[in-house]
């Protein structure tokens, strides 16, 4: 079909030049026999006259002979007529008009064409003799005559030519059309692809954004409410601690029973502790003191702790990768997240089964980056923590991540277990990412950058000392604090250890103290402070009035002015919120006899 | 025998290939004067310009290539006129031989009776009646008449045609020849 159309406009030309052609054949034919029968024509009345005329040349009778000449005037074509005798003198002619010219003598028999003119000279004979010769000239049909007749034709076969040719180029224009049709048809096929394809592409990136916004949103909600419930906790810790610490002192007295109560409300107090430190791990607020870390020796240091906790139901099985690639990471909060990891796989396993703990290097490449929020290429150690569980259905892996979701029973769960996981990892540079098949159970690979600094890793798990670095009453300390409940409760706690304190609500306050007392040691201030000047820009006037003045932090989240990126800046020192009677000695105390 | 007198019909019918005689007769003309040597020579030519315009049967030629004989039969009026006209022509593919006698003879094929006193012009036709020769006479002193019979009119040499006798004698005049005559005496 599609050669039909393209074969059109030839067949159509062919068509034209043929019929131009027959039409020129036409003429030709019809002029040559014209000719051919007006020569027939004049030489058969040349012929008779020359037969008629016969008798009277013989004998010499030129009236007989004018009479016959004569009657040729009924055609209009003649033009002249003559008669020769056999000795070439005229023996009779006629003229149709005074210009018609007679030959001066006879001529030989034959035809000829002169012009327009057609003359036709016959010989007179009777029997065998030859007795002269009869000369007729014609004029043929007008050349504007014959010309009218072939104007019909040409006309005639410029209609045929000009109908041919409108049909060929209709055609050829309809074959153009159906091919440019196709194309256009065949380039909407394949750009409506291309469209559906970056549709699909599209959403499933506005999918993953929506859901890493949701997660940001639900992060800062969860910080905020976890930054003060965290002053709260410090408050009824804090002064828990001094309620049990008096009570011990006093045992002799009789108050076992209401140190037991407090004793309870301050592992009540703890478990809410706990609970607003996962929020903020979700939610990336909490401090993190990342450390090169050997992320073998963590895994296997933590497997009697796993054991423990998931008791004797379950196979715990560690594979660890040699020539692993040591990481940064906060190591306490990756053992609270293998932790998780590890009572979420013993949901999963009521009846029993086998935790797997992987460690290996990765190397992600642009590919899988582009297709995870949030996740740069690059090397990776990768910890896999596999369950032989019940799996989570698609649905549920979508939700693991968030906050308060869980599919524990009422009251078995927080919800915040994958949660804290989550924003740590990604807290950490890092990314978690689960697989998980309904009735085959989980994966949860934990991603932690590579680190390429030779740092040596610092020995974890070591042995702190329960009891409390006491402090001595010429170590002066100033407290920076606006809530005064965390501020007296401070206070209270360092005096209790023996240190001397003086305390401040606000930078301007703690700036004018420090100038009328240049015995202080050790500034420990809380980052966020009213009046415009935050606990990082009092430090720095404070070192500026005093040079060699120690500093200590605290804070009930991350991301303040000497948080960046979810890391400590180097060389500062921090407590987070709420912290113990024990940690706030420890930390005192290491600061102040740290060398600077 | 009934001659028309008007040419021009007689013409035009001989055109048509008509041999119509209307009975119109005229007594002619006959001036018995001496011949002009003018008009004896045209006579002596029109004897031989005869032949292309008249067929013979097979039968008057022993064969294909005999010769056309040409007789004078009695008293010759033309001399050596009639030897000169006769000179170099031919009949087809005759040559024309021309005879002078005293008597008619078998063996002509066109005979001009001049006629003597021996025999007169009417014995010299009656004696070849019937057969394939062409008689002429000019003026047949007795009146006598061939199958072709020349005239004067104005001043020229014109002829009588009797084709009944012609048609009688086995030889077929030409319509042409006709059509040229002053008087035809029609075949029937």
């Amino acid at each position: 079909m599609s050669n039909f159309w393209k074969l059109t406009p030839v067949i159509a030309l062919t068509t034209a030049v043929a019929l131009v052609l027959a039409g020129v054949l036409m003429a030709l034919y019809i002029e040559r026999s014209y000719k051919a029968q007006k020569i027939d024509e004049v030489g058969v009345q040349a012929a008779i006259l020359a037969s008629t005329v016969a008798a009277a040349l013989v004998f010499g009778d030129h009236e007989a002979a004018q009479e016959y000449v004569d009657a040729l005037r009924v055609n209009p074509e003649v033009r002249t007529a003559a008669v020769f005798d056999a000795s070439g003198t005229l023996f009779a002619s006629y003229r149709r008009s005074p210009e018609a010219r007679l030959p001066a003598q006879a001529e030989a028999p034959g035809t000829r064409v002169a012009g327009d003119r057609l003359i036709v000279v016959a010989s007179v004979r009777q029997g065998d003799a030859a007795f002269g010769t009869v000369y007729v000239e014609t004029v043929t049909e007008p050349f504007t005559r014959r010309l009218e007749r072939y104007g019909v034709i040409a006309l005639l076969v410029t209609m045929a030519v000009v109908v041919v040719a409108v049909l060929g180029v209709a055609q050829s224009a309809l074959g153009n059309a159906n091919a440019e049709l196709a194309h256009r048809a065949s380039d909407l096929a394949t750009a409506n692809e291309n469209l559906q394809a970056q549709i699909a592409e599209r959403e499933k990136v506005e999918e993953a954004l929506r859901q890493a916004q949701k997660m940001e949103a639900i992060g800062q909600l969860t910080g905020g409410v976890a930054h003060d419930f965290n002053n709260l906790l410090q408050v009824i810790l804090g002064n828990l601690g001094a309620a049990q610490r008096r009570l011990q002192r006093d045992s002799a007295t009789g108050g076992g029973e209401v140190l037991r109560h407090v004793e309870a409300a301050i592992g009540g107090g703890e478990r809410a502790a706990t609970l607003t430190q996962r929020l903020l791990a979700f939610s990336r607020r909490q401090p993190l003191a990342p450390k090169p870390l050997d992320v073998n020796r963590l895994v296997s240091g933590m497997t009697d702790l796993l054991h423990r906790t998931l008791g004797e139901a379950i196979d715990i099985e560690t594979v660890l990768a040699g020539d692993l690639w040591r990481t940064s990471a906060d190591a306490n909060q990756l053992e609270n997240s293998l932790l998780n990891l590890a009572v979420n796989a013993k949901h999963a396993m009521l009846q029993g089964g086998r935790l797997r703990l992987e460690t290996a290097n990765a190397r992600l490449d642009a590919t899988y980056a582009a297709l995870h929020e949030e996740v740069q290429p690059g090397d990776y150690v990768v910890i896999a923590v596999t369950d032989t569980g019940t799996g989570m259905t698609k649905d549920v892996l979508t939700k693991a991540f968030e906050p308060f979701f869980t599919t524990k029973d009422f009251g078995q769960g927080t919800g915040l277990g994958l949660s804290q996981v989550y924003g740590f990892m990604k807290q950490s540079g890092g990314h978690a990412k689960i697989y998980s098949e309904p009735g085959h159970g989980t994966t949860v690979n934990l991603y932690l950058p590579r680190l390429t600094a030779a740092e040596p890793a610092a020995p974890t798990g070591a042995a702190a000392l329960r009891a409390s670095p006491a402090g001595a009453a010429d170590e002066l300390i100033l407290v920076v604090e606006d809530d005064p409940g965390v501020r007296a409760f401070s206070v209270q706690m360092l005096r209790e250890l023996g240190y001397s304190v003086i305390e401040a609500a606000n930078a301007e306050a703690a700036l004018d103290s420090l100038r009328r007392s240049p015995g202080v040691r050790l500034l420990f201030t809380d980052v966020g402070l009213p009046g415009g000047v935050n606990g990082r820009q009092l430090a720095e006037r404070a070192r500026w009035l005093r040079p060699g003045l120690r500093i200590l932090y605290t804070t009930g989240y991350a991301g303040g002015p000497i948080v960046h990126r979810g890391r400590l800046d180097p060389g500062v020192e921090l407590i987070g919120k709420p912290f113990s009677y024990f940690d706030l000695a420890t930390r005192v105390r290491a600061v102040l006899e740290r060398d600077i | 025998m009934h001659f028309i007198r008007s040419t021009i019909r007689v013409r035009e019918v001989g055109r048509a290939a008509l041999a119509i005689v209307l009975s119109l007769a005229v007594p002619l003309d006959v001036a018995q004067a001496e011949t002009a040597p003018l008009e004896l020579a045209v006579k002596a030519t029109y004897l031989y310009k005869f032949a292309p315009f008249v067929e013979w049967p097979p039968i008057a030629f022993a064969t294909p290539s005999s010769s056309f004989i040409v007789c004078v039969v009695g008293d010759d009026p033309f001399g050596d006129v009639l030897d000169r006209a006769v000179s170099g022509q031919r009949v087809g593919d005759r040559p024309i031989v021309l005879r002078r006698l005293a008597r008619a003879a078998p063996g002509c094929h066109i005979l001009y009776a001049a006629g003597s006193a021996a025999q007169p012009v009417h014995e010299i036709i009656d004696s070849v009646r019937g057969t394939p020769v062409l008689t002429v006479t000019d003026r047949a002193p007795d009146g006598a008449k061939g199958i072709v019979n020349l005239v004067v009119q104005e001043n020229k040499v014109r002829f009588e045609i009797d084709d009944r006798a012609a048609t009688a004698s086995a030889l077929v005049v030409s319509s042409k020849l006709l059509s040229l005559a002053v008087r035809v005496r029609p075949r029937s």
